[in-house]
C-alpha cells in the first residue's frame, strides 16, 4: 500500500533543507488529545486500582483502612491449590470448578459471551447486507427498529422483562400456549413445536439462556448499523458489474462484500469481546444481583461488584479486574492475529 | 476479489430485473419475513414501555397487561414532576452533558483516528496499542479512584467532571482509524498534500466530509452512551440540583409500592431526544451512501 | 463622590441587615426511596421548631443510594451531614469506622437507648459497642392471614400460630379444602426459622468471636423445616414482590405471608384494595417475634455541620409527634416505644377487618431479640440463601448445603 507521505527526494533542495516536515510531526499533534486526557484521568485510576489489588481494603472505612496483603488477593481469586487437578481428565473437572467463584464466574462470562456474542454477528452482517441491497424507502425504519434497543437503558426494560416474562401472566408464555393450542378443525398442527404449560422462565436452567437472548436483543442492531455504515464504503460499481456478469446476491455477498467488510468485522467483534468480556448490568438487574440459582449467570464483572461492595474487599475486586484485563487482551490479541489482515 | 462466472444466460441481469424477478418467487419472501419478525421481536418491549407510560401503576401491574395505549400519561408526568420537580432540569442536563461530550468525541476522535490510519511515524505500534490497552480494563474499579481525582481537582458536582474525561474515547479513535482507513483514499490525501494543504487542512477538507457515516455513528453512539450513563453521575453528583435524568429516574425505584406509571412516562420522555437523534442520523446514512457513489 | 459614599453606606447597611440573618446552615440528608417520605414529612415540622435551618433532602434509589454512600465513605468525598441507611447496610457502617460513634461525647445517645426498642438499637451496634446510627422505624414481624379462606377451610388462627407444624397441617388442608397456597415461598419459613430461639447479644451468621454457626441445630431445623413445607405443596413458589406474588394476594390463590408490619399498608393501598376486611394480623408461629427492615440514621465523620445534624437526627428520631406524623401518613412503624403509647396505636384497623393490630405489633416489637450483627451478615445471608434455593430446587440434601455453605461463608470472608 502506497504510503500517504511522499517520499524525500533528494534534490539538492531537500538535502540542505531540515528533515523535519509537517507530516513527521503532525500526527503526534493529532493523537495527543487522547493520550493528554488518558494521562491526565485515565492514568490515576489505573495504577491506583493496580495498586489497590494488593491490599485489603473495606471500602466504608475510608482510605485509612487500607491493609498490605500482597499477593494474598490474586491467590485468593485464582484458588489455585484448590484446583481439582487430580480430575483434570473425567468429567468432574468442570463440575468442581463450577465449585470455584472466579472460575465459575470467568466460565459463565464466555458463556454468555458466546452464546449472545455469535448470534449478534451471524445475524447483524446478513442483515445490513439484505436491508443494504434490498431496501429503498423503508431502510430508515428497519434500521430504526433494530436499533432500538440499544438505546433504552435497564431500568425501563426491566420491568417490561419481567412482565413479559412473567410466568402466569407474561406476555411470552401466552402468546407460546396458545400458539401450542392453536387448532385447526380439532387438530393442533403446532403442539409439537410449542409448549403446552406455563414455561417458569425463573428456573436455573433458563436463567443463562435469557440473559444471553436480552443481550443479544439489545446488540444486534448496534452491529447492524456498525456493518451498514461499513458497506456505504464499498463502491457500488463493484456491484454492477458482478451484475452485470450474472453473479447472483449470495454470491456478491461471498466474494465481494465479505473481504471488504474483513477491517469492519475485525472491529465489531473485538470491540463484541471487550465488551462481553465486562458483561455487568443486564445480567445483574435480571437476576436481581444474585446471579440466578446457583449463580448460573454471575459474570466476573458481577462478582467484582459484589466482592468490592457486598463483601468489603475492594483490594480483591481490583485484582479480578487485572486478571480479567490480562484475559481481555489475550483474546483481543488472539482475535486480532485470526481476523486481522496484515496492514 | 472475482466474480464467479455463471451459467446464467448473458441477458443483462440489471438492478431493477432483479428485483421484478424477485417479487414472484415465494422463497424470496422468507428474508423479508424473517427480517419483519426480528424488527418486532426489537420493537415489543420498547413498544411496551412507551404503552405503560400512558397506564396507571395498577394498570400496569394488571393481568394481562395493557396491550394499547391509555390515558393516564399526563397523569403520569404530574405525579412524576411532583415527587421529583428537578426532572426537567435534570433532562437538560443530561441533554447538554450529552452533547458536549459528542462534540468534543467528533473533533479529537477523528482527529486522532486520521493521525493512526494516514500517517506513518515511529511508536505508532506502541502508541495504538495502549490506547486499546485502555480499554480492556474494566471500568468499575476505576470508579474510586476517579472519584479521589476528582475531589482533588473540586470538579465535584460539576457537568465537565463529566465531560471532560470522556472526551476522548479509545473506542471512538478505533472506529475512525479503521473507517477512514477503508473510505479514504491515500491517492486524495497525497493529492490535497501536494495542493499545498496543510496537515490540519487535509483533515478538515478532505477527510472530514467523506467519513460522514462514521461521524453520524460515533456521534450518535456517544451521546446515547454520556446520555444514559448513570454510574458517572452517580458517582460524581450528591446536589440534586445537578443529578441526570438516568439518577432522577432510577431515584424512584424503591421495594413496594414503585412507581411504575412515573417511572415509565419518565423513561420515555427521557429517550425522545435518542430517538429524534436516531432519525437525523439515518438520513445522514443515506447522504453517505450517495457520497460514496460519487466516489471512486 | 458624595453619591458614591452614600451608596457605599447604604450598603454597608444592607449588608448588615442581611448578614444578621445569613445565619442559616444547610444541612444535607441523604436518603433513599421510601425512606425519604418520612424526612419529608418531618421538613416542615423541623422549619417550625428551628427555623434557621435548611434541609437539603438528596434522595437516590435503594441500590444506588448505599453505593454513593459507600464510594462516600471510601473517598471522603460528597458526604452528606445526615446519612439514612437500610438495616442491610448498618452493620457495616458500623463496622467500618467511618461514620460517628455516638455513643461518645458530644451525642452520647447510650442515654437515648431506652427510649427505642431494645432490638432496633442493638441493631445498629456493633460488637464492640459502636453506636453508630439511630433507629427511625422498625419493622415487627407479623403473620398477615386470609379469614375468609381460613374460614372455608376451618382453620383457626391457634391452628395457624401454636407451632411449624401446625402451620404446615394447616397449609395442607387449606390445599385440599380450597386450592389456595398457604404462603407465597418457602424460603421465607427459613428465614424466620434462623432467627428462632436467639437470644440478646447472639449473631445469626456469627459468634462474637466470628466463627461462622451455619451448621448449628438452628440452621438444620429451619432448612427441614422450609424443605417440609414445600413438600407439601402449601408455597406458591413465587419471589417477594413479583407479579405473581401481587396477584396472589388480589386473587386470593396464596392466603397467608409473614412479613414486617408495614405489610398491611402496602396490601391496601396497591397490591390487594378489594380484598379489605378480609385479612387478620397475627404473631408468627411458634410465638416467634422477629423484624423485618428498618431505618437508620448516621452521622459520617467528615460531615459539615455535625451539631446541627444531631439535632435532626435526635428530632427524626426521638419526637413523639414526627414519629406518629410517619406512622399514620406512611405506615412507618416508630423505633420510639413512646410513640406507640400514642391512642392512635389502639385504633381499630377497617383493612384488617377492625383488628387493633397495632397493639400487637407493639407487643412483638418488644419482644424481639436484641441479637448482634455483623458486618458479614449480608454476605452469609446470601450464601446460605443460595444453598437454600438449591436445597428447594435441586433436591440437594440439608447436611451437604449447609457444609458447603460453611465452607463459602468462610472463604469469602477470610478470617
Amino acid at each position: 500500500m502506497s504510503t500517504p507521505f511522499p517520499p524525500i527526494r533528494r534534490t539538492p533542495t531537500t538535502r540542505r533543507r531540515s528533515a523535519l516536515k509537517p507530516w513527521h510531526y503532525m500526527p503526534y499533534v493529532f493523537v495527543a488529545p487522547f493520550f493528554i486526557l488518558f494521562l491526565s484521568f485515565g492514568l490515576f485510576p489505573l495504577l491506583f486500582s493496580a495498586y489497590a489489588s494488593f491490599f485489603r481494603w473495606e471500602l466504608s472505612s475510608g482510605l485509612a483502612g487500607m491493609k498490605w496483603e500482597g499477593w494474598g488477593n490474586y491467590a485468593f481469586v485464582l484458588q489455585l491449590d484448590a484446583l481439582p487437578w487430580k480430575q483434570f481428565f473425567t468429567g468432574a473437572f468442570w463440575s468442581e470448578l463450577h465449585g470455584l467463584d472466579f472460575w465459575r464466574a470467568l466460565y459463565n462470562t464466555f458463556w454468555l459471551g458466546f452464546a449472545s456474542g455469535l448470534p449478534q454477528h451471524l445475524i447483524a452482517i446478513p442483515l445490513a447486507y439484505f436491508i443494504h441491497m434490498k431496501f429503498r424507502r423503508a431502510r430508515n425504519p428497519a434500521i430504526a427498529m433494530y436499533f432500538l434497543p440499544y438505546i433504552t437503558n435497564t431500568v425501563a426494560i426491566t420491568l417490561v422483562f419481567s412482565s413479559l416474562f412473567s410466568r402466569d401472566f407474561g406476555v411470552i408464555n401466552q402468546v407460546l400456549t396458545g400458539l401450542a393450542h392453536f387448532d385447526v378443525a380439532g387438530v393442533r398442527p403446532l403442539a409439537w413445536l410449542f409448549p403446552d404449560q406455563n414455561i417458569d422462565w425463573g428456573r436455573p436452567e433458563y436463567t443463562r439462556p435469557i440473559v444471553a437472548f436480552i443481550i443479544w436483543w439489545r446488540f444486534v442492531g448496534w452491529n447492524t448499523v456498525l456493518y451498514l455504515s461499513a458497506l456505504q464504503t464499498i463502491p457500488k460499481d463493484l456491484y454492477e458489474a458482478a451484475t452485470i456478469d450474472g453473479a447472483g446476491l449470495w454470491q456478491q455477498f461471498r466474494y465481494i462484500t465479505l473481504p471488504m467488510l474483513r477491517p469492519m468485522i475485525l472491529f465489531a467483534v473485538t470491540l463484541t469481546i471487550i465488551g462481553n468480556l465486562q458483561l455487568f448490568e443486564e445480567p445483574f438487574i435480571l437476576t436481581g444481583g444474585s446471579g440466578g440459582v446457583g449463580q448460573v449467570a454471575e459474570t466476573v464483572a458481577m462478582q467484582m461488584y459484589k466482592v468490592g461492595l457486598t463483601d468489603g474487599d475492594f483490594g480483591t475486586a481490583s485484582a479480578v479486574a487485572w486478571l480479567m484485563f490480562m484475559v481481555i487482551a489475550a483474546l483481543t490479541w488472539l482475535n486480532n492475529r485470526y481476523l486481522g489482515k496484515k496492514d | 476479489m472475482s466474480a464467479s462466472t455463471s451459467l446464467l444466460p448473458p441477458v443483462a441481469l440489471t438492478p431493477a430485473r432483479a428485483r421484478r424477478r424477485a417479487w414472484r418467487n415465494p422463497v424470496a419472501w422468507v428474508p423479508y419475513a424473517l427480517v419483519l419478525l426480528g424488527a418486532v421481536i426489537m420493537l415489543v418491549p420498547f413498544y411496551f414501555m412507551f404503552v405503560f407510560a400512558t397506564h396507571t401503576n395498577t394498570e400496569i401491574l394488571s393481568v394481562p397487561p395493557p396491550l394499547w395505549f391509555g390515558d393516564a400519561f399526563l397523569d403520569n408526568v404530574r405525579a412524576l414532576v411532583a415527587e421529583r420537580p428537578h426532572f426537567w432540569r435534570s433532562l437538560g442536563l443530561s441533554l447538554w452533558i450529552a452533547g458536549a461530550a459528542t462534540v468534543l468525541n467528533l473533533f479529537f476522535c477523528s482527529l486522532g483516528g486520521y493521525g493512526f490510519s494516514m500517517y506513518e511515524f515511529p511508536g505508532k505500534n506502541a502508541l495504538f496499542g495502549g490506547l486499546m490497552a485502555t480499554m480492556l480494563l474494566p471500568a468499575f474499579v476505576g470508579m474510586i479512584p476517579f472519584v479521589l481525582l476528582m475531589k482533588e481537582l473540586d470538579w465535584l458536582n460539576t457537568t465537565r467532571a463529566l465531560i471532560v474525561p470522556g472526551a476522548c474515547s479509545a473506542f471512538g479513535v478505533f472506529l475512525m482509524r479503521q473507517y477512514i482507513g477503508s473510505a479514504v483514499p491515500r491517492e486524495l490525501v497525497e493529492a490535497a498534500r501536494m495542493d499545498g494543504c496543510g496537515e490540519f487542512g487535509i483533515y478538515w477538507r478532505v477527510v472530514v466530509p467523506l467519513i460522514g457515516p462514521a461521524m453520524g455513528t460515533l456521534g450518535l453512539v456517544t451521546f446515547i452512551g454520556a446520555y444514559n450513563n448513570f454510574v458517572g453521575a452517580l458517582l460524581v453528583m450528591s446536589d440534586v440540583d445537578m443529578f441526570t435524568a438516568p439518577l432522577v429516574l432510577r431515584s424512584l425505584q424503591g421495594t413496594g409500592q414503585t412507581p411504575w406509571g412515573a417511572i415509565s412516562a419518565g423513561s420515555a420522555i427521557t429517550v425522545l431526544p435518542l430517538l429524534v437523534l436516531f432519525v437525523l442520523y439515518s438520513r445522514r446514512l443515506i447522504e453517505g451512501l450517495t457520497a460514496g457513489a460519487v466516489k471512486g | 463622590m458624595g453619591f458614591i459614599s452614600k451608596a457605599g453606606s447604604a450598603g454597608l447597611l444592607v449588608s448588615a441587615v442581611f448578614g444578621a440573618q445569613a445565619q442559616t446552615t444547610v444541612l444535607t440528608v441523604a436518603s433513599f426511596k421510601d425512606l425519604d417520605r418520612s424526612v419529608l414529612a418531618a421538613i416542615p415540622l423541623y422549619k417550625k421548631a428551628r427555623p434557621d435551618v435548611e434541609i437539603k433532602l438528596v434522595s437516590l434509589g435503594y441500590g444506588d443510594h448505599h453505593n454513593a454512600m459507600t464510594t462516600a465513605l471510601a473517598t471522603g468525598a460528597n458526604l452528606p451531614d445526615v446519612m439514612g441507611i437500610e438495616i442491610g447496610f448498618v452493620a457495616k457502617m458500623a463496622e467500618g469506622g467511618g461514620v460517628e460513634d455516638l455513643s461518645k461525647a458530644p451525642y452520647d445517645a447510650n442515654a437515648l437507648r431506652p427510649k427505642f426498642f431494645k432490638f432496633a438499637s442493638a441493631q445498629a451496634t456493633s460488637r464492640g459497642g459502636i453506636f453508630a446510627a439511630v433507629p427511625a422505624d422498625i419493622g415487627p414481624g407479623a403473620l398477615f392471614y386470609r379469614k375468609d379462606l381460613m374460614d372455608k377451610a376451618g382453620i383457626t388462627e391457634a391452628q395457624l400460630t401454636q407451632s411449624w407444624d401446625s402451620y404446615i397441617e394447616a397449609g395442607k388442608t387449606l390445599k385440599a379444602k380450597t386450592g389456595a397456597y398457604l404462603i407465597p415461598n418457602a424460603g421465607t419459613i427459613k428465614d424466620i426459622l434462623l432467627r428462632s430461639g436467639l437470644k440478646d447479644g447472639e449473631g445469626i451468621y456469627f459468634d462474637d468471636k466470628g466463627k461462622v454457626l451455619v451448621d448449628s441445630p438452628r440452621f438444620v431445623r429451619a432448612f427441614e423445616t422450609a424443605k417440609k413445607a414445600r413438600a407439601a405443596g402449601i408455597d406458591a413458589k413465587v419471589g417477594a414482590w413479583s407479579n405473581e406474588w401481587s396477584e396472589g394476594f388480589k386473587r386470593g390463590t396464596v392466603a397467608s405471608e409473614m412479613m414486617g408490619a408495614w405489610l398491611a399498608g402496602h396490601l391496601k393501598n396497591w397490591i390487594a384494595p378489594e380484598t379489605a376486611g378480609q385479612w387478620r394480623s397475627a404473631t408468627l408461629p411458634g410465638g416467634l417475634s422477629a423484624s423485618w427492615g428498618g431505618s437508620f440514621y448516621a452521622i459520617p465523620k467528615a460531615a459539615k455541620n455535625k451539631a446541627a445534624a444531631w439535632d435532626f437526627i435526635k428530632f427524626m428520631t426521638t419526637n413523639k409527634e414526627v414519629q406518629i406524623a410517619a406512622f399514620r401518613e406512611l405506615d412507618a412503624f416508630p423505633a420510639l416505644v413512646e410513640a406507640t403509647n400514642d391512642p392512635f396505636v389502639d385504633q381499630p384497623m377497617p383493612f384488617l377487618g377492625g383488628q387493633v393490630a397495632r397493639k400487637q405489633w407493639k407487643a412483638t416489637a418488644a419482644a424481639i431479640p436484641a441479637t448482634a450483627v455483623d458486618r458479614l451478615d449480608p454476605v452469609a445471608a446470601e450464601v446460605i440463601a443460595a444453598e437454600f434455593d438449591k436445597v428447594l430446587e435441586q433436591d440437594k440434601p440439608v447436611a451437604a448445603a449447609l457444609a458447603d455453605a460453611k465452607k463459602a461463608i468462610e472463604r469469602r470472608v477470610r478470617r
